[in-house]
C-alpha cells in the first residue's frame, strides 16, 4: 500500500534520512524504532508532505505521492496522529473531531464518541485543557475521523504515565483489529514490537534492521539497545 | 449622568469602527504573524472609492459600497499574493519593512487618485433620535447597527463554518491543520479578503461619520493596534472587547477631560497595558 524507495530528506544543508527503503502493506501493522534524532519523525513527515523529499519515491496505492502537498495526501488516504499530540489547544474536543473530518463530506461524531467515551464527556471543553493522556485520545480520534486507509501514529505513548500507555496500545490494538492499515513509530520498542505485525529498526537516518516484530523482539542487537534486558 | 450615557453612545459608534479594523488585523495577525500596517490606508481607500462612486459617478450609495467591499477583497487578496506570500518563510523583519513599504504606496495611491481634500462621504441620514433624553443621530445608528451585524457575521463565520474553522486551526497549529486535510495556501487568501472587506466597511464608516483625509488612515491602523494589545493578539473576542473600551474612554475623555486628549488616550491605555500586561503583547510569537 505504502512503498518508499531510497528516500532522503533533511532540514536546510543537513541531510537525515539517508535514503531508506520502507513497505506497509494493505492491513499491516508496522513499528519503526530506533533512538532519538534517528529520523523517524523526518520520515513521517516527508510522508505527509510536511517536510520535503530531497530524492526517492513515495507510492500510496501505486500512486506517485512524493512532494504532493499535504492536503492531498489526507485525501489520498493517509492521516497521521502527530508527535506531541498537537490538538488545537484554543477549540474544543468537538471542534477537533470535526476538523479531523474536514477532508471528508460528512461527520460521523457519534461512532466516534462511543469509540471514546471519555471525549463526550469533554465535549465541550478547549482541548488545551485535557491532560496528556486525554489529549492523545483526543489526536488518535481526530485522526481517524478522516477514515483513513493507513493511519500514521508518531509517539502515541510520549510523556504519559505508564497505565495510560498501556490504554493507547490498547486503543491502537482495537484500531488494527478493525483492519487499519497502520505505520506506528514508538520510543516504547516493546510496545511497538508487540503491536507489529512487521518492523523497522532505524539508526541514524538508515534503516538497519527489518523484521517481524516477534523476530525483533528477540534479536540480540534490539535487545541489548532497545528492549534493555 | 445623562452626560456620561451619551458620550459612552458617541464612544461605541467610534468602537464599532474600531473593532471593524481590530478585527481586521487580528485574524492576519493570527494567521500570518505579520502586523498588517498598510490596513488602515488600504481601509480608507475604500471610504475614498465609496466617495467616488457616489459623489463623481452618481451611484447610490448602498451600491458604490457594495462595490467598494468586493474591490476592498480583490485588493485583499493581491496584497496577500504579491506583497506577503513571498516572504512566507523569511525573516519577521522583511514582512515588518513590505507592510511599512506598502502603507506608504497606499497612501501616495489615494493620494494620487483621489488628492489631498478631506472628504465626507454624503448620506442621507439626518435625522436625529431622542431616546429618554438622550440624542442618537440616525447616522450613528447605522454605524453601530452596521458593525454589530459584521462582527456577528464574523463570528457565526469564524464559530460556525468549515472554513472559518480551517482559518482558526491554521492559526493556532499550521502543520496539524494540513495533516487535517486544510490547504493553506488558500487560507490567507480568504483572510485578507475577510480582512480588508472589514477594514473597508469601517473606512465607509469613517468617511460617512467624520471625514477621510491623507493620514487618517495611518492614525487609524494605530489605533487598531493598540486595540489588539489591549484585547490579547489574535483573539476576536479581545478586538471587540478592546475596540468598545478605546472608543468609549476616548469619548469621556473628549466629554469631560478634553478633546485635545482624545488621542492621547490611545497610547496611555497601550503603554499601560504592556505595562501591565506584556504577555498580551507576546502571547503568540
Ligand atoms: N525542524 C527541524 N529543523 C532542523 N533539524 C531538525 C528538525 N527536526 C528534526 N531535526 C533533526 O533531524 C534529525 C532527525 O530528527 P527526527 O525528529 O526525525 O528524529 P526521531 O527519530 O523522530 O527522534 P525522536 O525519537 O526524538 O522523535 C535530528 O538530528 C534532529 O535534530
Ligand atoms: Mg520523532
Amino acid at each position: 500500500m505504502l512503498e518508499i524507495r531510497d528516500l532522503r530528506t533533511g532540514y536546510g544543508p543537513i541531510e537525515v534520512v539517508h535514503g531508506i527503503d520502507l513497505d506497509v502493506r494493505e492491513g499491516e501493522c508496522v513499528a519503526l524504532i530506533g533512538a532519538n534524532g534517528a529520523g523517524k519523525s523526518s520520515t513521517l513527515k516527508t510522508v505527509c508532505g510536511l517536510l520535503p523529499a530531497r530524492s526517492g519515491q513515495i507510492r500510496f496505492d501505486g500512486q506517485d505521492i512524493t512532494n504532493r502537498k499535504g492536503h492531498a495526501i489526507v485525501q489520498a488516504g493517509i492521516t497521521m496522529c502527530p508527535e506531541g499530540r498537537q490538538v488545537f489547544p484554543g477549540m474544543t474536543v468537538m471542534q477537533n473531531l470535526r476538523l479531523g473530518a474536514y477532508a471528508r463530506k460528512g461527520a460521523d461524531l457519534d461512532w466516534m464518541l462511543d469509540m471514546f467515551p471519555i471525549l463526550r464527556e469533554r465535549a465541550n471543553q478547549a482541548a488545551g485543557t485535557l491532560s496528556g493522556g486525554e489529549q492523545e485520545m483526543l489526536a488518535i480520534a481526530r485522526a481517524l475521523m478522516s477514515q483513513p486507509r493507513l493511519c500514521i501514529f508518531d509517539e502515541p505513548s510520549l510523556g504519559l504515565a505508564p497505565k495510560i500507555v498501556a490504554e493507547v496500545a490498547q486503543t491502537i490494538a482495537s484500531i488494527k483489529a478493525m483492519g487499519m492499515t497502520i505505520l506506528l513509530v514508538e520510543q516504547n520498542s516493546l510496545m511497538a514490537l508487540r503491536l507489529a505485525d512487521r518492523a523497522y529498526l532505524f539508526e541514524a537516518g538508515e534503516i538497519v534492521l527489518e523484521g517481524t516484530g516477534a523476530e525483533l523482539q528477540t534479536h540480540p542487537e534490539v535487545v541489548k539497545a532497545y528492549l534493555g534486558h | 449622568m445623562t452626560e456620561i450615557l451619551q458620550q459612552i453612545i458617541n464612544g461605541i459608534a467610534i468602537g464599532g469602527v474600531y473593532v471593524l479594523i481590530a478585527l481586521g488585523l487580528t485574524i492576519v495577525f493570527g494567521i500570518l504573524g505579520i502586523a498588517h500596517f498598510a490596513h488602515g490606508s488600504v481601509s480608507m481607500f475604500g471610504g475614498y472609492l465609496t466617495f467616488f462612486l457616489v459623489v463623481q459617478q452618481g451611484l447610490p450609495l448602498v451600491l458604490a459600497i457594495a462595490i467598494a467591499l468586493v474591490t476592498g477583497m480583490v485588493l485583499g487578496v493581491l496584497i496577500e499574493l504579491l506583497a506577503y506570500r513571498p516572504l512566507r518563510n523569511a525573516n519577521h523583519i522583511n514582512a515588518f519593512i513590505v507592510a511599512l513599504g506598502l502603507t506608504m504606496m497606499v497612501e501616495g495611491a489615494n493620494l494620487q487618485f483621489f488628492g489631498a481634500e478631506q472628504i465626507v462621504i454624503p448620506t442621507n441620514a439626518s435625522r436625529v433620535f431622542d431616546i429618554g433624553g438622550l440624542t442618537l443621530p440616525e447616522l450613528r445608528l447605522y454605524v453601530i447597527l452596521g458593525a454589530a451585524v459584521l462582527i456577528a457575521a464574523m463570528t457565526i463565520f469564524v464559530e460556525e463554518t468549515k472554513t472559518g474553522q480551517a482559518i482558526r486551526a491554521v492559526a493556532e497549529n499550521r502543520d496539524a491543520a494540513i495533516l487535517m486535510g486544510i490547504n493553506v495556501q488558500m487560507i490567507p487568501l480568504v483572510v485578507f479578503a475577510i480582512s480588508t472587506a472589514l477594514g473597508v466597511a469601517a473606512g465607509v464608516m469613517v468617511g460617512s461619520l467624520f471625514a477621510i483625509a491623507p493620514g487618517v488612515g495611518e492614525g487609524l491602523v494605530v489605533k487598531g493596534f493598540a486595540v489588539l494589545i489591549l484585547g490579547g493578539l489574535g483573539s476576536i473576542p479581545g478586538a471587540v472587547v478592546g475596540g468598545i473600551v478605546l472608543g468609549v474612554t476616548e469619548a469621556l475623555a473628549a466629554g469631560f477631560i478634553s478633546s485635545a486628549y482624545k488621542d492621547v488616550i490611545a497610547f496611555i491605555v497601550m503603554i499601560a497595558v504592556l505595562l501591565l500586561r506584556p504577555q498580551g503583547l507576546m502571547g503568540r510569537a
